[in-house]
């Protein structure tokens, strides 16, 4: 399968003088769902960053066959005066869509994430599950070829977040784009993803890969089976101790 | 006592204990040959507000100084929008003219005044300079401050999808400015009434406004006149800013300053 984003030997030194990423590569196919996991302050978000475009590259490239991409923050990054159904049309006004289509897109979008009994409400009244479903639900009206996930579910609660996990899984299973997610959570990105790399600690570099043995769509329970533990030992293992640099993909 | 009833009673009492206070000092304090240095509240209602000769000249004071603070406000308000949106543009902008805007607020403005009559002439146009000069700072820093603190997670969400400066400016910078806008009208509302007052003080020619009056009426020792007078001056800012309260609160009503106080009780329910 042809390859939707491709980075290339990419470094990312900071304004301060900080090098935040050191000789990275990374492809990702259409339909491909690939999660990054590694400590607090390594450069997964810098990583991601790059890849929307948001951050330039020091050194190295990054190539994408598609600009139509998605990225879901930290945080909802909801604008607090708009409804939800506002906020969700915001990307199609931003991006230049009539009227009819984009409400037409927020209308699905928000079914989608099942907030329909929610759209006219501001952010504010919702509760923070609910906020990053309206997130999700704005990414998703132009229909992106590429998702990019900053560990957007950091701030939830264990069952919060593990209801969004299904969430996630569940729209990237019936809208097929190409995934990249950003977590901290070992079991998020295994639950989530078809393979998981590993980042060191600053300047980030990829200590290995791990593949993860599940076919899609993933029951809830799947977490509790012994491969499950196996595959997160895995990635674990990979994390401690800190890899030395010749690891590095 | 239910909460709505206790937000009512309170502040009646403590208007009730101040007109006591005043009457009390009025009439027993202060014998009757200098009661004119606080006449009683009774002689002011009657002499100034039951008198319709008197009630006139007052309320076109009054008329006069609304006009000249209102002018000046919603000239303050678009210069002063337009210098903040500009300056939030770029760094360098903001550097060429916000010491400008700083060398505006600390001017004395009574050291101002005699130029504008000089310039200007005593009339509406030089009132109205001094209520825009006066009102103008706490405008640009407010709204400055409110289009520069945009969380930066949506200026990256608005980059990523490709949006123009105007776009950002209508879309997210002033929406998000808001609140400080209106924190700084409010501010900027109650020095335009200040500024009228002021500038009619100080000009002393043509029409009288309210300003003109409080200078007038001491001299004729007409201390009813007088305290009513400020009384109105006094009752124009309070509902110039009320009103500006009433609609930043509208406009602003998703902003977390309008959820009620997590510190009084029940507050954070």
């Amino acid at each position: 399968m042809a390859n939707l984003l491709t980075i290339k030997d990419l470094s990312v030194r900071y304004p301060t003088g900080t090098l935040a990423l050191d000789g990275v590569s990374l492809s990702l196919a259409a339909g491909e769902f690939v999660a990054i996991v590694g400590p607090s302050g390594c450069g997964k978000s810098t990583l991601l960053k790059v890849a929307a475009g948001l951050l330039a590259p020091t050194e190295g490239s990054v190539a994408k066959t598609s600009d139509h991409i998605g990225f879901v923050f930290q945080d909802p990054t909801l604008l607090p005066w708009r409804s939800v159904r506002k906020n969700v049309e915001l990307i199609g006004e931003l991006r230049g869509m009539s009227r009819d289509d984009r409400q037409k897109a927020a209308t699905e979008a928000i079914a989608k994430v099942g907030l329909s009994d929610f759209a006219q409400d501001r952010p504010s009244t919702l509760s923070g599950g609910m906020r990053m479903r309206a997130s999700l639900a704005r990414t998703l009206i132009t229909r992106p070829e590429l998702m990019l996930f900053d560990e957007p579910f950091g701030a939830l609660d264990e069952l919060t977040r593990a209801k969004l996990c299904d969430d996630v899984q569940t729209l990237f299973v019936a809208d097929q784009f190409a995934g990249l997610l950003v977590t901290h959570s070992i079991s998020e990105a295994v639950y989530l993803a078809e393979r998981v790399l590993v980042m060191t600690d600053r300047p980030g570099r990829f200590a290995g890969e791990v593949p993860v043995p599940f076919d899609y769509p993933r029951p809830p329970d799947i977490r509790y089976t012994p491969e499950f533990a196996k595959t997160t030992a895995g990635v674990y293992s990979l994390l401690q101790p800190p890899s030395t640099s010749e690891d590095g993909k | 006592m239910s909460r709505r009833l206790k937000d009512f009673v309170a502040p009646t009492g403590v208007f009730l204990l101040a007109i006591i206070i005043w009457y009390l000092i009025s009439t027993v304090v202060i014998d009757e040959g200098r009661r004119f240095l606080l006449p009683p509240p009774d002689a002011v209602v009657r002499v100034a507000f039951l008198d319709p000769v008197n009630l006139k000249d007052l309320l076109a004071g009054l008329g006069l100084s609304a006009r000249v603070a209102l002018t000046g406000l919603v000239l303050a308000t678009v210069i002063g929008l337009s210098l903040a949106t500009v300056m939030s543009q770029a760094r360098w902008l903001e550097k060429s003219l916000f010491p400008y805007a700083v060398v505006l607020q600390t001017v004395p403005i009574l050291a101002l005044v005699p130029l504008f009559g000089y310039w200007f002439g005593f009339g509406f146009e030089s009132r109205v300079l001094t209520c825009v000069l006066i009102a103008l700072f706490p405008i640009v820093a407010n709204a400055l401050f409110g289009l520069q603190s945009v969380d930066p997670a949506l200026h990256q969400l608005f980059s990523l999808h490709g949006a123009n400066r105007l776009t950002r400016l209508w879309k997210l910078q002033l929406p998000s400015a808001l609140p400080a806008i209106f924190t700084g009208l409010r501010i900027s509302a109650g020095a335009a009434v200040i500024g009228a007052v002021v500038g009619d003080f100080f000009f002393q020619q043509g029409q009288p406004g309210i300003g003109q009056l409080i200078y007038i009426y001491p001299r004729r020792l007409q201390s009813e006149m007088l305290f009513a007078a400020v009384i109105l001056a006094s009752l124009f800012g309070l509902a110039v800013f009320w009103l500006f309260g009433l609609a930043s609160r509208r406009v602003t009503a998703w902003h977390a300053s309008q959820e009620p106080n997590p510190l009084s009780p029940g507050g954070n329910k």
